[in-house]
């Protein structure tokens, strides 16, 4: 009796241990490389997981597919630089202020949109988004306008009695790394729990849904609020490490909400791993893409390497085209994402191998 | 008062390129419910074309319709056929994530082959302008206004009275039904997002000689078309044209009487009152 | 440049362990090489290369290293990082954007690498009290002051209007002129901010022709510029003069369009009739080689790059004697004597003399101060042809 029920813990333990060997390996990693060109593309690849995952919830599990999700991005982004800035709040407190102020402003976004339905939707969370970015951009006296905010110290988390200095890469590394996990986690917590189940059932048919006693709104705004909140914390790390915010920047409809829906169409939307995927695909991409020099700085290519020169030179200023591209065939031909990929190519040898006389175990 | 009717009126002549834009918009979502994230963007392959034409050949902006209109129409139906034709029968929000790709690839393409540098396109009557009972009324605008309505009508007559544009009409009623008397919806659709493309691209060469050239001048057009087309409701040639000129008139009185940096926010504000009180658009028919 | 005065040759030979035996000095250069501002952004490409050539021509081996930040400050942020950690450069010049050197200039004081702004306008660059934060050109307080003495010396206004975009040098620029315009005893009438990209702004400038100021003061990079005067002609806005803020208002696209460019006032950096060493023939070898005529942005980018090539050799290529050098160092050049100062609650500021400019049939000719003005002013403003 307790051999049987052992085993399965056991095999789960075993099936985590993949990620979490990574997840060392990758916390390990600053510490023989510290050439600042990997570790930036590691906080650029978690940031984007972070935001993918969050995405996710919304998106993914409930199927409200928002366009708008800049709206909590920039609000983290501007609650955490505006208190450190202003009023000298330590962003230890920054970051749950922002996830507080992300999720005020959704629910009050969710109270207007989620009555709308489909494209209605997605329109009105453009519409949203733009509202806020337009309005930071015109209540100077407020939030500085298009001048935006340098954060000018380099401020210090202090955490369980470690000091962790923001000024340097690394220390954002691991912050990144650690959000990254936790984001993960929450998006598989939810999806395993009785909320993710009510989510997926909105998302097959609301008005089944509805008719089966299952609260659209609650559930729709709760999952909302762990998404924006999540997306705020995001937002206000991204400040941090970047040292300047602007309405443009971190409102931006194409360089934060499609990015967002592009992170989990890669990956697979609606599936707990696929905004990972997505954000290791999307984040290489773009490394390569905007920045391939930092190729050359790791040793990777010649420094008079004639791809280097070229895509500096043709692809660099419009990354976006090809992230364009990679959107239309992926919904053309592959509209769930590499996961979706994956598990068709995974269910096809299922069956060659069950048509295949199997040996006894 | 002076200044109340002075920007009544920019609004109005501005709000006529803002409508061909929207009818252009509403009439693919007619004939194929797609949304066309990319209509912004097929504005600005037109102000790009116009430009070309203008600095290599001279054309004036308003001539180089004539080659723009039928360039657009010929991009737009390809578009239609090689991709958008292909997600038909795909989740509404996964169309829009299609034509939002296809937008930041004709932005981005556009970037790679002329720059991100703003192009202005100076023509003797660029700045022009004739006194009418006290207001002033610009030139370059009122002929794009003439020009709007003189395509707007043509586009009816088309839709009323020939059998292509009956038959467009009917695809956009009832597309299975259409189908089944013995209408070619594929061949109607393509025909639409043709049509489409070329009143987008018609608006851009209106627009050239008044407004800057970049390759990300797309984005607001749509935006501004969205709003148009579900303010008029869904579908509504008429109501697109009613809902272009309100968004005109819109724009202009809130850079006078709110301020100059809200005049877009007032009008997306207004876009989400109308969605949550009456979703079906001023003129639209109610939705199931 | 063997035109550069002897005083600044000796300045710098004085510094020099002649460097030229070693490696070639790096230097980094920051500018907005695509993007909106990348038609402004390309003189500023030009003079610096002219400066290159003239610092080799004179045996200070220099190399440039260019980065196009597009307009973007994030841009410019990693830029000035590659710069500085990655390739090591004794001094940045650059970035072009007030908003730019605005994100960029902590940054160069936390890697202690000097940045040496040519252009860039924002007050608060030089005031935050960084000692490796250099700027040649004038701030903008000095903008609205050339503009405002220029026209008060000219005629008797009482009402201004300001249009401007709502960027860090919009807002910069016209913030100080709406101080100083109220120091002088004039009403502000009007305040517009707009927002580029949507480029219609004839109800905002309806709305200002209501309250019919005596002056209209304009702050706008190039395309914007244009548009303003174009429809401020469509309107019939007719002040007693129209005040441009530099930058849009002072490029050869603007003077070219001759029709709506006529008799508008800017301020600038820089003229070549300004008399200062070198100035005159720097425009003659400036319209020689790139075939159009040098903007302020050329002269200040090429006066920036020798002034930072000249203290980088001297200081063997090392950032922080090289800051020193700065600190320490006079020159004489196209841009008139140049000595980074602390006054006023600036750092390291030049102060540099702003001349006003007004454009007469399609030509920028200088009109104040008294002494570098070559023809008269016309004021009032007689209306639109």
């Amino acid at each position: 009796m307790a051999a049987t029920s052992v085993r399965p813990a056991a095999r789960a333990a075993l099936r985590c241990a993949p990620a979490a060997l990574a997840i060392v390996l990758l916390a390990l990693f600053p510490i023989f490389v510290t050439k600042p060109y990997p570790i930036g593309i590691g906080v650029s690849l978690f940031l984007a997981v972070l935001v993918g995952s969050a995405w996710n919830i919304l998106g993914g599990y409930a199927g409200q597919y928002s366009v708008g999700h800049a709206a909590y991005f920039g609000v983290g982004a501007y609650t955490a630089v505006m208190l450190f800035e202003r009023l000298h709040v330590p962003p230890w407190f920054g970051l749950p202020a922002a996830m507080l102020a992300a999720v005020l402003v959704g629910v009050v976004i969710g109270t207007i949109t989620f009555r709308l339905r489909g494209p209605y939707f997605v329109l009105a969370s453009i519409a949203v988004a733009e509202i806020i970015r337009l309005a930071a951009l015109h209540f100077r006296g407020f939030t500085n306008g298009a001048e935006g905010f340098v954060v000018a110290g380099a401020p210090t988390l202090h955490l369980l009695g470690l000091e962790l200095s923001l000024g340097t890469k690394r220390s954002f590394y691991w912050l990144t790394l650690a959000l990254a996990v936790g984001a993960v986690l929450v998006s598989r917590a939810v999806r395993r729990a009785r909320l993710g189940y009510l989510l997926l059932a909105i998302r097959e048919d609301q008005d089944a849904a509805h008719s089966l006693g299952i609260g659209l709104a609650w559930n729709k705004n709760l999952a909302l609020a762990l998404s924006a909140a999540l997306t705020g914390l995001a937002g206000a790390v991204f400040a941090g490490y970047t040292r300047f915010i602007d309405p443009n920047t971190v409102f931006s409809l194409t360089e934060v909400s499609v990015r967002m829906v592009l992170i989990c169409l890669l990956g697979g939307i609606g599936t707990v791993h696929g905004p990972i995927i997505g954000a290791v695909l999307l984040v290489l991409l773009e490394a390569v893409l905007v920045t391939p020099r930092g190729l050359v700085t790791i040793g990777l290519l010649p420094s008079d390497s004639a791809l280097v020169a070229f895509v500096g030179k043709w692809l660099s200023p419009a990354y976006l085209l090809v992230e364009g591209v990679i959107m239309v065939l992926l919904i053309l031909f592959a509209p769930e994402g590499v996961a979706g990929l994956l598990r068709r190519v995974r269910a096809r040898r299922r069956e060659t191998a069950a048509a295949a006389p199997s040996p006894a175990p | 008062m002076i200044l109340f009717l002075q920007s009544l009126l920019s609004g109005v002549l501005i709000g006529g390129v803002y409508a061909l834009i929207g009818i252009g918009l509403t009439l693919i979502f007619g004939v194929m419910r797609v949304i066309n994230f990319a209509h912004g963007e097929l504005v600005m392959l037109g102000m790009y074309a116009t430009w070309v034409l203008f600095v290599q050949l001279g054309w004036d902006p308003y001539l180089s319709i004539l080659a723009v209109a039928p360039l657009l129409f010929v991009w737009g139906a390809l578009l239609q056929v090689a991709v958008v034709n292909r997600a038909l029968n795909a989740l509404p929000q996964n169309q829009i994530l299609l034509t939002i790709g296809l937008g930041l690839v004709m932005s981005n393409a556009v970037m790679l082959g002329f720059t991100s540098d703003y192009r202005i396109l100076s023509t003797s009557y660029s700045s022009s302008s004739f006194e009418l009972g006290g207001l002033s009324v610009s030139y370059p605008l009122l002929m794009s206004f003439l020009v709007t309505a003189a395509v707007t009508v043509a586009l009816s007559l088309f839709l009323l009275r020939t059998d292509t544009g009956q038959a467009i009409r009917a695809t956009a009623q009832d597309r299975l039904a259409a189908q089944l008397m013995g209408i070619d919806v594929r061949r109607m659709s393509v025909l639409a997002f043709g049509l489409g493309a070329a009143l987008a691209g018609v608006a851009g060469a209106l627009v050239a000689p008044t407004y800057y050239i970049y390759p990300q001048v797309g984005g607001a057009f749509t935006l501004r078309a969205f709003v148009i087309v579900v303010l008029g409701g869904m579908g509504s040639v008429m109501g697109a044209i009613l809902a272009g000129v309100l968004i005109g008139v819109t724009e202009s009185l809130a850079a006078v009487y709110v301020a100059s940096g809200l005049k877009e926010l007032v009008v997306y504000v207004l876009f989400l009152v109308v969605l949550l009180v009456k979703p079906s658009g001023l003129l639209g028919k109610s939705r199931a | 440049m063997a035109r550069l005065a002897p005083t600044a040759v000796l300045a710098a030979l004085s510094l020099l362990p002649l460097s030229a035996a070693g490696a070639p000095v790096k230097l980094g250069f920051i500018n907005s090489m695509t993007g909106p501002e990348a038609p402004i952004g390309e003189n500023l490409t030009n003079g610096a290369d002219l400066a290159v050539e003239d610092l080799k021509a004179r045996g200070i081996d220099v190399v440039l290293l260019k980065q196009d930040d597009g307009g973007k400050q994030q841009n410019a942020m990693s830029a000035i990082e590659q710069l500085a950690t990655g390739e090591e450069v004794a001094v940045v010049v650059g970035p072009y954007t007030s908003a730019s050197s605005n994100a960029v200039a902590p940054l160069a004081q936390q890697y202690e690498v000097p940045l040496l702004i040519p252009a860039a306008a924002k007050e608060e660059l030089t005031r935050a009290g960084r000692s490796y934060v250099f700027r040649l050109n004038a701030p903008a307080h000095v903008y609205a002051e050339s503009l405002l003495d220029a026209v008060l010396a000219l005629g008797q206004p009482k009402t201004i209007a300001f249009v401007y975009e709502s960027t860090d040098f919009g807002t910069s620029v016209s913030n100080a002129g709406k101080q100083l315009a109220q120091k002088k005893g004039l009403k502000v009438v009007a305040d517009e901010a707009y927002q580029k990209g949507a480029p219609d702004y004839r109800s905002t400038l309806s709305k200002i022709k209501a309250q019919s100021p005596d002056l209209v003061f304009m702050v706008s990079y190039v395309a914007d510029a244009i548009l303003l005067m174009r429809q401020s002609r469509e309107v019939g806005l007719k002040p007693q003069a129209f005040l441009g803020g530099g930058a849009g208002f002072d490029t050869a696209q603007f003077e070219a369009e001759r029709t709506i460019s006529n008799l508008v006032y800017s301020v600038t950096q820089w003229t070549p009739d300004t008399g200062w060493p070198g100035a005159a023939e720097f425009a003659t070898r400036y319209q020689a080689r790139f075939k159009k005529k040098p903007t302020y942005h050329a002269a200040c980018a090429y006066a920036a790059v020798l002034v930072a090539g000249e203290a980088a050799a001297g200081a063997g290529g090392d950032p922080r004697k090289t800051r020193e050098a700065l600190a320490r160092g006079s020159w004489t050049g196209v841009l008139g004597p140049v000595k980074f100062e602390s006054f006023d609650g600036f750092t390291n500021q030049n102060r540099h003399v702003m001349p006003v400019i007004q454009y007469q049939d399609g030509k920028a000719q200088t009109v104040w101060p008294a002494q570098f003005a070559k023809r008269k002013a016309v004021y009032p403003f007689p209306g639109w042809k």
